[in-house]
């Protein structure tokens, strides 16, 4: 994953997160305004009703109190309170009392607690209603809620009780209004709430008396355990119902406890909400804010691709600009824009390839320096051998042609061998020299390294056990998958053959030298590895150069020229080597076609050149 | 309403008499006369007078016993009678008599009291209420039976159990005080006490007690299921009282209004009804209830023979009213509202005929006037 992808996932995770949070925030923000909201709709709804209630329960105080006021009643109440009275006459006053005052309950109830007249149940004449008897202090105790008996069974009411008291005879009005659907429809809700009632008229729950305006609410047993709590705890309960899978079909609603005269659960008014403008609103919002989300994470994965190209394009051109100097173009430069960091660190890295290259310059001016310092030093070496006899032997022949012409001709014969044998070497030296500088470019060719190996032992196979000389045994372990390569057949064999030989020189008490050849994926690998002393780790840096030799007869080329070919077919040489254990070369060559070499001039050719 | 024999002034003749009924008949043929689902108690006496007087219709010149005849009629609303001079009897006080049908009670009572009416039948119930406020009054002999029959077949009515918790149950004494406002009289049996002379050994008094114990031996829950006649409100009044009292005695019951032309309502276990007594003579009274009761109640409703003895029809009276199938609630009078200036009116008695021949028209109006 590049620089650039881990900038803008990082960029873009942020943004998200960023945009998530605030989306999630407001969602959450405006979901509590919601419920405040509905809240106080529904606290108000509460306190309309209990206003209404309230007022209510005032105009049945009044009402019932103007009955009792009345002349008809007090002549009534005057009337019952004679010795043997007939109540008869009274059986039907209270229907159209009741009418002319808007009550729905009106009961003229005798002194002794028997019913004279009924509005809401006529039949009932001349039984007890008991509990208006007892000692009370009816005017100043107000309206209260009561279950009242009619024919159509227990109806819930507002009920007032006033009295009229003629001697010590006291007449009854018990008046009230129905707490309905009519009582539900007076009240003025805003929209989307609705008022319920349920009757507690049962011991268990009837779906039937739980009634909105317009009569029995539907699907009332989803209310049942509502109610049912409600009736347990007199406390006032929110809870909220889902009509349908949707959760816009959602209400709310408020539970309020009626209680009787006695404290005790007449009725339940709901105040209900639905949630369906808070839902579809809140939807929209959440809708706006995943549009926003949208443009904004588009615009985000835009600007965060811009912004990570922005940081990383400089940081892909110093990359191409190392890779580039890597690759030995010391002239690379990048381009320097702004006053960043980044810009700062193009100008470092100009700086820094410039001081690269710069002692580069320098370091190649040494090494060609101490590469002609070593060729000269080794040139001399050579050269001063034979020269030493020809020398002599020159003076020699002076010598004799002066002192003992006699002799001379002997002496001659044998110092023009001499001469001749010098001459010889000094033309080998040259040689050696000239092969080296003149290294053919390899010719490559399907090349079998596992067989290359087993020619090089096979050549080596008399001198390993050469008379007069310690054994040396040779170990082979060749990869029989080795894949074949493409090389110069010629110079691998002649490269090998150095390495092999160079191991035997390095015992010359004999031992054991090893060819192992392994293969990867990319390249072959050939170690080559013997039981000698080992070199110090000061020869191993010097090793490859060329004309350098821990030998006393060696001529320094044959590590170079190694290294050289195994340059050319673009692969690596390296060695490892212990003080005491013995020394191991490790070759790796690419199983593909090789790169052409660099056309850095050696120095070696140069020096051969010059 | 009597008043004082001092006041008594001779008939003179001439005035047209305004009449105002209930009933409301859509033919002049009673057979297929259908008047409105009121009640009326004098419908009857009405019917029988359009059939007289459409008899001389057609030939007006033809002697006929009949003192009027028809010469106006529209259906259901209204009908003129003029006096027939070819009567046998001669010619009648009044000229002519206008008559306004299907008139609602209220209406009735004030057009009495505004004098826009001679004469008007009023509910045995108001009746108190119209002396109260001024109307004369001509009352019958308690000739009108209301009773709870129970329906045969009807697997609760066939428990007598049930019929003896119910009959036990009901307080006649209030409904006949508050209800019809003391017009009156608790019933016991099937025939009114100046008409049998027998009424006296029937018990009219309530036993909640026995009512309790009675409807606690029948397993389950049952619940009777009373009917009345939709458009009597007396009757609804009756019934509902008949549910307190039931419910006081732990008696389940409910009360349904059934069309008043269904003999037998569909799903009730009991219905209330209003017997007329066709005659004054107790065993044709008693035959014509039996017939009445026949196709409802459960009861032998075989015809009494004409020798039948006043104590076989005393037996037969308690053999059916200990059965429980028929509960006699109370008997009712036939109540008639007279205007200032009617003299000579008298309610007619089971089987009688409207006596509007004998009527006359005081034109002394503030003068009182005859009537019973």
């Amino acid at each position: 994953m590049t620089f650039r992808i881990k900038l803008f996932i990082v960029f873009t995770f942020a943004l998200l997160l960023s945009v998530g949070l605030v989306a999630v925030g407001v969602t959450a923000v405006t979901r509590r305004a919601f419920d405040q909201l509905n809240h106080q709709y529904s606290d108000a709804a509460v306190a309309q009703f209990s206003r209404e209630f309230a007022r209510r329960e005032l105009d049945v105080t009044h009402l019932v109190q103007g009955i009792a006021d009345a002349e008809s009643t007090v002549r009534m109440a005057i009337d019952l309170s004679r010795p043997q009275s007939d109540v008869s006459i009274y059986v039907n006053d209270a229907h159209g009392v009741a009418q002319s005052h808007q009550l729905d309950f009106l009961d003229f109830v005798s002194s002794d607690g028997s019913i004279v007249s009924s509005a809401e149940w006529a039949a009932r004449f001349g039984y007890k209603m008991v509990w208006v008897t007892q000692p009370v202090d009816w005017p100043s105790r107000g309206s209260f809620l009561m279950k009242v008996d009619t024919p159509n069974g227990p109806e819930l009411g507002v009920i007032a009780v006033s009295t009229v008291r003629v001697g010590d005879k006291n007449l009854y009005v018990v008046g009230g209004q129905r707490l309905g659907k009519e009582f539900l429809a007076s009240l003025v809700l805003p929209t989307g709430m609705r008022a319920l009632l349920y009757q507690n008229l049962t011991p268990d729950f009837q779906s039937h008396i739980l009634l909105d305006q317009s009569g029995p609410v539907a699907q009332a047993d989803r209310f049942a355990p509502f109610i049912e709590r409600a009736k347990q705890q007199s406390s006032q309960q929110r809870f909220e119902i889902f009509w349908t899978g949707n959760p816009a079909s959602a209400e709310e609603f408020h539970a309020l406890s009626l209680m009787g005269r006695q404290g005790d659960l007449l009725g339940v008014i709901l105040v209900g909400s639905s949630q369906y403008e808070v839902v579809t609103l809140t939807r929209r919002i959440r809708l706006l804010a995943l549009g926003v989300v949208g443009v904004g994470v588009c615009l985000g994965i835009l600007l965060s691709w811009w912004g990570a190209a922005g940081v990383t394009r400089p940081v892909l051109q110093l990359a191409e600009g190392a890779r580039r100097v890597s690759a030995g173009d010391w002239e690379t430069r990048v381009d320097v824009k702004g006053r960043n960091e980044i810009g700062e660190l193009a100008r470092t890295f100009n700086h820094m390839t410039e001081q690269l290259n710069e002692q580069r310059e320098r370091l190649v001016q040494a090494e060609r320096v101490a590469a002609w310092r070593e060729i000269a030093r080794r040139l001399a070496h050579e050269l001063k051998n034979p020269l030493f006899p020809l020398q002599t032997t020159v003076e020699n022949l002076q010598r004799a042609k002066e002192r003992n012409p006699e002799q001379f001709e002997e002496v001659f014969r044998e110092s023009t061998g001499i001469l001749l044998s010098e001459i010889d070497t000094l033309e080998k030296i040259v040689g050696r020299f000239s092969d080296f500088a003149k290294m053919p470019q390899p010719e490559l060719g399907p090349v079998k390294l596992n067989d290359v190996v087993r020619s090089v032992l096979k050549l080596f196979e008399a001198q390993f056990s050469a008379v007069g000389r310690p054994p040396i045994t040779p170990e082979m372990h060749l990869d029989d998958e080795l894949p074949t390569i493409q090389a110069d057949l010629t110079l691998l064999h002649r490269a090998i053959e150095n390495l092999v030989l160079n191991a035997m020189d390095a015992m010359p008490a004999g031992g054991v030298v090893m060819l192992r050849t392994t293969h990867d994926a990319c390249e072959v690998h050939l170690e080559i590895s013997d039981t000698g002393q080992g070199l110090t780790p000061e020869e191993c840096e010097r090793l490859f150069t060329p004309y350098y030799t821990t030998k006393q007869h060696g001529t320094g080329l044959g590590l170079a020229i190694v290294q050289s070919v195994v340059s050319d077919h673009g692969g690596r040489i390296s060695v490892e080597s212990e003080s005491g254990v013995g020394t191991s070369f490790h070759i790796a060559l690419p199983i593909a076609r090789p790169q052409p070499p660099p056309t850095e001039v050696p120095a070696m050719a140069e020096a051969e050149r010059i | 309403m009597a008043l004082p024999a001092s006041t008594a002034r001779r008939p003179r003749y001439g005035g047209t008499l305004r009449v105002e009924i209930a009933a409301a008949l859509n033919s002049l043929d009673p057979a297929v006369a259908a008047p409105n689902p009121e009640i009326s108690s004098a419908k009857d006496q009405f019917v029988e007078l359009i059939g007289s007087a459409r008899a001389d219709r057609s030939s007006p010149t033809s002697a006929s016993a009949s003192p009027f005849r028809i010469t106006a009629w529209e259906p259901a609303k209204h009908a003129t009678l003029v006096a027939n001079d070819e009567s046998a009897g001669g010619h009648p006080f009044v000229d002519s008599i206008e008559i306004q049908m299907g008139r609602s009670a209220k209406d009735r009572l004030l057009d009495l009291e505004l004098s826009k009416t001679d004469l008007a039948e009023i509910p045995a119930e108001e009746a108190r209420r119209a002396a109260e406020r001024g109307v004369r009054l001509s009352t019958s002999q308690p000739d009108e039976l209301i009773a709870l029959v129970f329906v045969s077949a009807r697997p609760l009515a066939e428990d007598s159990r049930a019929r003896e918790a119910l009959a036990q149950a009901i307080d006649r004494a209030s409904i006949a005080n508050f209800i019809l406002q003391k017009e009156g009289e608790p019933a016991g049996g099937l025939l009114p006490q100046w008409s049998s002379g027998t009424a006296f050994l029937f018990s009219t008094v309530a036993d909640p007690g026995r009512a309790k114990e009675q409807w606690s031996r029948i397993a389950g829950s049952p619940k009777i299921l009373l009917g009345y006649d939709a458009g009597d409100a007396l009757e609804q009044a009756v019934a509902e009282r008949i549910a307190v009292n039931a419910r006081e005695a732990g008696i389940s019951m409910s009360t349904i209004a059934t069309p008043g032309s269904s003999p037998v309502p569909a799903k009730a276990d009991a219905k209330l009804v209003r017997l007329r007594m066709s005659s004054s003579h107790p065993r044709i009274a008693l035959t014509s209830f039996l017939a009445a009761l026949d196709p409802v109640a459960g009861i032998d409703a075989s015809p009494l023979p004409d020798s039948a003895s006043p104590g076989q029809m005393f037996e037969r009276e308690q053999a059916i009213v200990s059965s429980r199938w028929v509960v006699p609630l109370v008997w009712l009078p036939q109540v008639y509202g007279l205007g200032r200036r009617v003299r000579d009116w008298k309610a007619p008695g089971p089987g009688e005929s409207w006596p509007l021949a004998d009527v006359w028209l005081d034109d002394m109006g503030t003068t009182a006037g005859g009537a019973k």
